[in-house]
């Protein structure tokens, strides 16, 4: 999991006084909205890193053209209770096998660090009163899980028994991922 | 039972650990009250009128003695040596602070038991019919599948923050004991023409302040399939649920409101899952891995079919009467299931101290070879009762005060906590249940009555079924009093009245004073114009609520006189 310091964000948005610009002007490392993003799609050069952000009500499946154009997709958590994005996620990297940066925006809180890993983010901007020491020791309470995710595609029933012993054993002996 | 792998064990204590994490961030004061507050409550913790309420998991109301002895032994420790068991087969206590919260989900997790998902917008804890395993009328067991929808619903990434708290019931067997049309998702296992076993998957049910009865969504969904169709459900819901209004975002009302278009959302939706996830048919329900769930279900080699012993006619009055109400029919010849009744006049209904528990797991361990179960009508049942053991259990939960024969009756209701405790409440339950179990003391006069489901709620959550009593009390707050609003005619969708349907008010608000005559009332009114034979729920359907109204009218003093219309 990447952390993002948004004081040194290699992204950056395209907006002027009146909010985002509505035909942006094409450079590396822009982070659109989808507005803009329909707005220039046709025109976009090849070859420039270009993100998304995506409103969690967003069917990510009208994106899956774009999404080998894609380097980054922000989705966003307006409030760190609404899982909508968590479904966006994992259809994303399940369904449409998105590859690209899949990053956690808006009140995003150590305590989500977990389900965002598993439903397939790999980068999340904390917000600004979140402590990074806490958000990586979330990570690391479960060795395993039930279900199938973005990490481990295989649930536990359809994982090697000695797999699933494995991970207990190697729990069991005090050590922690 | 389910045994718990190495793999479960660990499971159940990494969360453990994880929530000490939490709960000290929340002390320290890096985590606040209102962040806390979601993670607590995933792992059963609430913030109630006095203190800390947790709630712990029973998974479809199976429970050993072990697990009974620790939970007596927990409320003597860190309570007030009593548990309170619910309608979705959880065990709550009341007195827990909060700063022991953490050490207590260690002592539970070494028993194999825990809180996760008992509340919170998250898949909560699954149900099922208390029979399950021993029903007579059983058309196939439901606990293997319950055990691997637990599994499949425990820390699920995805829908750990729906809109809304998402219950799923199961039930197997031609009686619906597990109430299933009154879920956000209800599970009818059934065998189709070519003995193949699925799901008829009821979806939208549920109560509280708009109670609605689930609609079928898919006549069979084959168990191999049965994750996935459940992943394509709750993802739709997830997606579409409404988050603006607390009052509609749970899944009945996205039903309501989309009918067939959310219908044919979750099929879409499930095509999708089997035919472009990769990996999606991975999560098919494999023969193996249903085969090693079913094997900690299987029967007690003990439990063979053995010679059936009657009950003399001429055996005492008070012995016939229990029998015939708390011991059921049993799939092995020779055995029965026994109800001990947690229904008695001097405790709130599913009460039980500390001793009362170590005595039940003391009767299972005797006579039930460890095993018992907690019911949906807040009982315990024993599964595995030999026929010819029927007279010793009886003096042994007389003894313990399990043996008020009054199952499916008047004083076997159901009611929630209430405004004694609860901090949702609007009015106290308990009050009424015992104002009423009092007045119903006499036995003669109860099982005259026969079978009637009264449910009790402390407020519009509905947690004590008021809608589904065939007589239902709700309690309202109007200007800082209690009321007592009365509905007739609703049903679970158990035998007596197979169909479920929410009651119907029959007019303005009893005041507290009142609310036990008119109850009276409305009893007296079914023994003076019921036919021959006829149950109270039939009796209403076929007399309809005026002449029930018209009695328990009859009674208001406080209401009539300052003209209460609300």
């Amino acid at each position: 999991m990447k952390f993002i310091d948004t004081h040194h964000d290699a992204w950056h948005t395209a907006s002027g006084e009146d909010g985002p610009t509505p035909h942006p002007v094409p450079r590396d490392g822009l982070l659109l909205t989808l507005e803009q993003w329909h707005a220039v799609r046709d025109t976009w050069p090849a070859g420039l890193r270009t993100g998304v952000s995506l409103t969690n009500t967003v069917d990510v499946e009208t994106l899956e053209a774009d999404l080998p154009r894609l380097a980054l997709i922000a989705l966003q958590f307006p409030k760190w209770t609404d899982g909508r994005a968590y479904s966006q996620a994992h259809v994303l990297r399940v369904r449409l096998g998105y590859r690209g940066e899949l990053r956690a925006t808006g009140d995003v809180l150590v305590d989500m660090l977990p389900l965002l890993q598993r439903t397939g983010f790999d980068a999340a901007a904390l917000r600004h009163d979140q402590s990074v020491d806490a958000a990586e020791r979330q990570l690391g309470f479960f060795a395993g899980h039930y279900q199938r995710d973005a990490l481990e595609r295989r649930p536990l029933f359809a994982r090697p028994a000695d797999e699933a012993t494995h991970t207990a054993e190697f729990l069991q002996e005090g050590a922690s991922i | 039972m389910y045994r718990y792998t190495d793999f479960d064990r660990q499971f159940v204590h990494a969360r453990a650990a994880q929530y000490r994490d939490q709960l000290e961030r929340n002390l320290a004061g890096t985590l606040t009250d209102d962040e806390f507050r979601p993670l607590r409550l995933q792992n059963g913790w609430y913030i109630q009128r006095h203190a800390p309420m947790l709630r712990v998991a029973v998974p479809y109301g199976a429970i050993s003695s072990a697990q009974v002895r620790t939970l007596a032994a927990l409320s003597r420790e860190f309570d007030r040596d009593y548990v309170h068991f619910t309608t979705r087969q959880n065990v709550q206590f009341n007195w827990i602070p909060l700063v022991k919260s953490a050490d207590v989900m260690e002592r539970l997790a070494a028993v194999d038991m825990h809180g996760i998902q008992t509340s919170g917008a998250c898949i909560r804890n699954i149900t099922s019919d208390a029979l399950a395993g021993v029903a007579a009328d059983e058309i196939v067991d439901p606990r293997p599948y319950a055990e691997v929808l637990r599994q499949w619903s425990t820390l699920h990434p995805e829908f750990a923050f729906l809109p809304r708290k998402f219950k799923i019931a199961i039930t197997g067997a031609a009686e619906d004991r597990a109430a299933t049309a009154w879920h956000d998702v209800g599970l009818e296992l059934q065998r189709n023409a070519a003995g193949e076993v699925g799901f008829r998957v009821l979806v939208g049910g549920g109560m509280g302040r708009t109670p609605i009865v689930a609609s079928e969504i898919h006549a069979f969904v084959p168990w191999q399939q049965i994750l996935l169709y459940l992943e394509a459900v709750v993802r739709v819901y997830n997606r579409f649920g409404r988050r603006d209004n607390l009052y509609k975002a749970r899944i009945k009302i996205l039903v309501k409101a989309e009918g067939q278009k959310y219908f044919d959302a979750v099929n879409a939706e499930f095509a999708k899952i089997l035919e472009r996830d990769v990996n999606g048919a991975s999560q098919q329900i494999p023969q193996a891995e249903l085969d090693r769930i079913a094997a900690c279900f299987a029967r007690p080699a003990s439990v063979q079919p053995r010679a059936d012993v009657a009950v003399a006619a001429d055996a005492p009055l008070a012995y016939r009467r229990w029998i015939e109400r708390n011991v059921h029919a049993h799939q092995v010849a020779g055995y029965r299931a026994v109800t001990l009744s947690v229904k008695r006049a001097g405790q709130a209904p599913g009460d039980a101290t500390a001793d009362q528990m170590d005595a039940a797991a003391d009767l299972a361990d005797r006579f039930s070879l460890g095993e018992l179960r907690v019911t949906h009508d807040q009982n315990l049942l024993l599964p595995w009762v030999q026929s010819d053991d029927l007279a010793a259990l009886y003096e042994a939960a007389k003894a313990a005060g399990y043996a008020t024969p009054n199952i499916g009756l008047v004083t076997d209701m159901i009611a929630c906590p209430g405004g004694d405790f609860c901090a949702l409440a609007n009015a106290r339950s308990i009050p009424v249940a015992e104002e009423l179990t009092e007045r119903l003391a006499d036995l003669d006069e109860v099982f005259d009555l026969g079978d009637i489901d009264l449910h009790i709620s402390g407020c519009i959550n509905s947690c004590g079924h008021h809608h589904s009593g065939h007589i239902g009390i709700l309690g309202v707050d109007k200007d800082g009093t209690e009321w007592y609003q009365v509905t007739l005619g609703g049903s679970d969708g158990s035998n007596h009245a197979p169909q479920a349907v929410a009651g119907k008010v029959i007019g303005p608000s009893f005041a507290a004073s009142e609310i036990s005559d008119a109850v009276e009332a409305i009893l007296d009114t079914y023994r003076a114009q019921r036919s021959s034979g006829e149950k109270f729920i039939d009796a209403v359907k076929r007399l309809g609520l005026e002449p029930f109204k018209a009695a328990a009218n009859a009674c208001r003093t406080t209401t009539a006189r300052t003209g209460e219309t609300a």
